[in-house]
């Protein structure tokens, strides 16, 4: 498996002067993998996606695709793609004029295919970006990075401030379109059910640090949620959930590594949803603080 | 070389109306107030300067227009051609010091900066292709406005000689050099490069600052009141404005021109034999040095 590495973090800190944005930070990414980074505010998903782009300088060991990316980020973009945010396209430029500039600059891109890609929507080649809604703009961002042959594509909260309509295209224009096994997506967002399709892999981020690292088919086993039927809550109780919750008046409990069976006869079993998921984890990483 | 092209065709793109748009305007104005005085319509007189028609009503003018040599001629030509490129030379100079004060700045104002470092270019790079700009491609951008300027100065004046039956309408054009495109391109390279360190000055001002102007001129201000103050000298600023000169006319270059510093291409050796052109290449690589260590470094791109 080391062979496949595209990222690889160990003890990763960042300081800014009032606070720890990375607070020794470890993490693996391999190929064909599609991880999700979660984590509330200010957890240091966009500090660390930044890192991994070379846009900033972290203390501890950050290797991507072999290179230290802050001492070689020309090196390293010809094979790393990002949309760190949607709003960063140059506003004066016209959509012809970014193709053309992308085509000098970019040795993996492949204008032909980006035409195409646009030519599927809305957006005229002689349009100013000024003139594109803010989803035209993620569309056409998008388009650039799909006809680039990246290695490694690094998306962070790409779809913030969009509608549902367009951020649901997002993904799934990626997942056909773009994702082919090969490649590796690194990817933060606060709208984690609308991703959570798409990963392979999740890192719960808190306060600089992963609380958690698994894949989706292990979290799917080690997890699960039962809704019991109403004469069981008392039974459910008893078997130690880590997170209880309710929803529409009927209660949640959480579980880890327990056998489903022994949970099937109490009522309703299916693997959490991520949000739920990481509410929980989140919660039970703040008790364990607390009492530490 | 794509990537150098794509990048100044960028460049050019972002400020088409400073580098490229206004030499034209103004050469398309100033073409036609000339065509407008050729033509007896209007002119322009002040107490130093007479552009008008009516200087031919002097038969010592004629005179001496019939009487003239081709050296004499060439000379008489060339300083009008000089005078008529101020404006656009101007205009040009002017829009480069905004762009060189601007750059850095708008891309991190609108954050595009976060986009073009997204993209295998090196801050060096990126860097080197403003100065480039800068240096040799604003001049260049002119050159056709010149030419276009002063090809109308030129017809216009001929056929107004020719017609009004002053000089033959070839008067102008068996002394007219050519090779004046040249000198011209050459002596605006070498004066963006004698005066880079101030556009490299401001180029790094719009890349750390909120506030560039203040950036550029305060810590100026304040070297020049210091010197003045503790050793009651004004070297500083005396070098200052050199470099806003032409640099003919730098106090330790070895020729002196008398008239409207009409340089040859054969005193650039001269220049580049000074000891101040090489202070200024020094001043320059360290400021540009700082410019892409402080992109390198830009952390105002993290959202966290």
């Amino acid at each position: 498996m080391q062979n496949d590495i595209v990222v690889r973090a160990r003890g990763i800190k960042k300081r800014y002067s009032d606070n720890n944005a990375l607070n020794g930070l470890d993490l693996d990414l391999h190929q064909g993998q599609i991880l999700g980074l979660i984590g509330p505010n200010g957890a240091g998903k966009s500090t660390f996606l930044h890192a991994v782009l070379g846009l900033l300088k972290s203390e501890g060991s950050l290797e991507v695709m072999g290179l230290e990316p802050f001492k070689n980020r020309h090196q390293l973009l010809k094979k790393v793609c990002s949309i760190t945010d949607v709003a960063v396209l140059p506003k004066w430029m016209t959509v012809e004029q970014m193709l053309e500039y992308v085509e000098g600059v970019h040795p993996e891109f492949d204008p032909k295919k980006a035409r195409n890609i646009l030519s599927k929507t809305n957006i005229k080649n002689k349009s100013k970006i000024r003139t594109l809604s803010r989803g035209m703009i993620v569309q056409l961002h998008l388009a650039i990075i799909m006809a680039i042959d990246a290695e490694l594509l690094v998306l962070d909260e790409p779809t913030l401030g969009l509608d549902l309509v367009y951020r649901k295209e997002f993904y799934s224009r990626l997942i056909e379109d773009y994702f082919d096994g090969n490649k590796t997506i690194l990817i933060s967002t606060h709208q984690v059910e609308e991703i959570e399709g798409v990963l392979t892999d999740v890192v719960f981020l808190d306060k600089g640090r992963a609380v958690m690292k698994e894949s989706i088919d292990s979290l799917n086993q080690r997890f699960l949620e039962l809704r019991p039927n109403a004469d069981n809550n008392e039974k459910a109780k008893s078997l130690n959930p880590i997170n209880i919750r309710t929803e529409l008046g009927r209660t949640v409990f959480l579980y880890e590594n327990m056998d489903i069976e022994k949970l099937s006869s109490l009522g309703e079993v299916r693997p959490p949803f991520i949000a739920d998921l990481f509410v929980a984890i989140m919660n039970r990483s703040d008790q364990s603080g607390e009492q530490s | 070389m794509n990537v150098l092209i794509a990048l100044v065709k960028r460049e050019l793109q972002e400020h088409k109306v400073g580098l490229i748009y206004a030499p034209f305007i103004v050469a398309t104005i100033l073409s036609l107030v000339i065509v407008l005085v050729y033509f007896g319509v209007a002119d322009i007189k002040t107490n130093e300067f007479n552009f008008s028609t009516s200087v031919y009503e002097n038969g010592e003018a004629v005179e001496w227009m019939r009487a003239a040599t081709v050296d004499q001629k060439e000379r008489v030509i060339r300083s009008g051609l000089i005078v008529l490129g101020f404006p656009i030379a101007f205009i040009m100079i002017f829009a480069v010091l905004s762009y060189s004060l601007g750059t850095f700045y708008e891309e991190r104002k609108d954050k595009s900066i976060i986009f073009w470092r997204s993209l295998p270019i090196s801050d060096l790079e990126t860097v080197l292709s403003k100065v480039f700009v800068v240096v040799f491609v604003a001049p260049l951008i002119i050159l056709p406005a010149l030419i276009f300027l002063h090809m109308v100065a030129l017809l216009s004046a001929s056929i107004f000689f020719a017609v009004s039956d002053i000089v033959p309408f070839t008067w102008i054009w068996n002394a007219y050099s050519i090779l004046d495109w040249l000198r011209i391109i050459f002596s605006l390279w070498m004066q963006l490069l004698w005066s880079l360190p101030i556009f490299a000055w401001l180029m790094l001002a719009g890349a750390y600052s909120r506030k560039p102007i203040v950036a550029a001129v305060l810590p100026l201000v304040g070297i020049i009141a210091i010197e003045k103050v503790v050793l009651g000298s004004a070297v500083f600023l005396a070098t200052a404005i050199e470099r806003v000169q032409p640099w003919s006319l730098m106090s330790s270059f070895p020729k002196q021109y008398e008239e409207l510093r009409v340089v040859e291409i054969a005193d650039i050796p001269l220049l580049l034999a000074t000891q101040e052109f090489w202070y200024g290449m020094l001043i320059s690589v360290l400021l540009i040095g700082a410019i892409v260590y402080i992109r390198s470094r830009s952390e105002y791109s993290s959202v966290e």
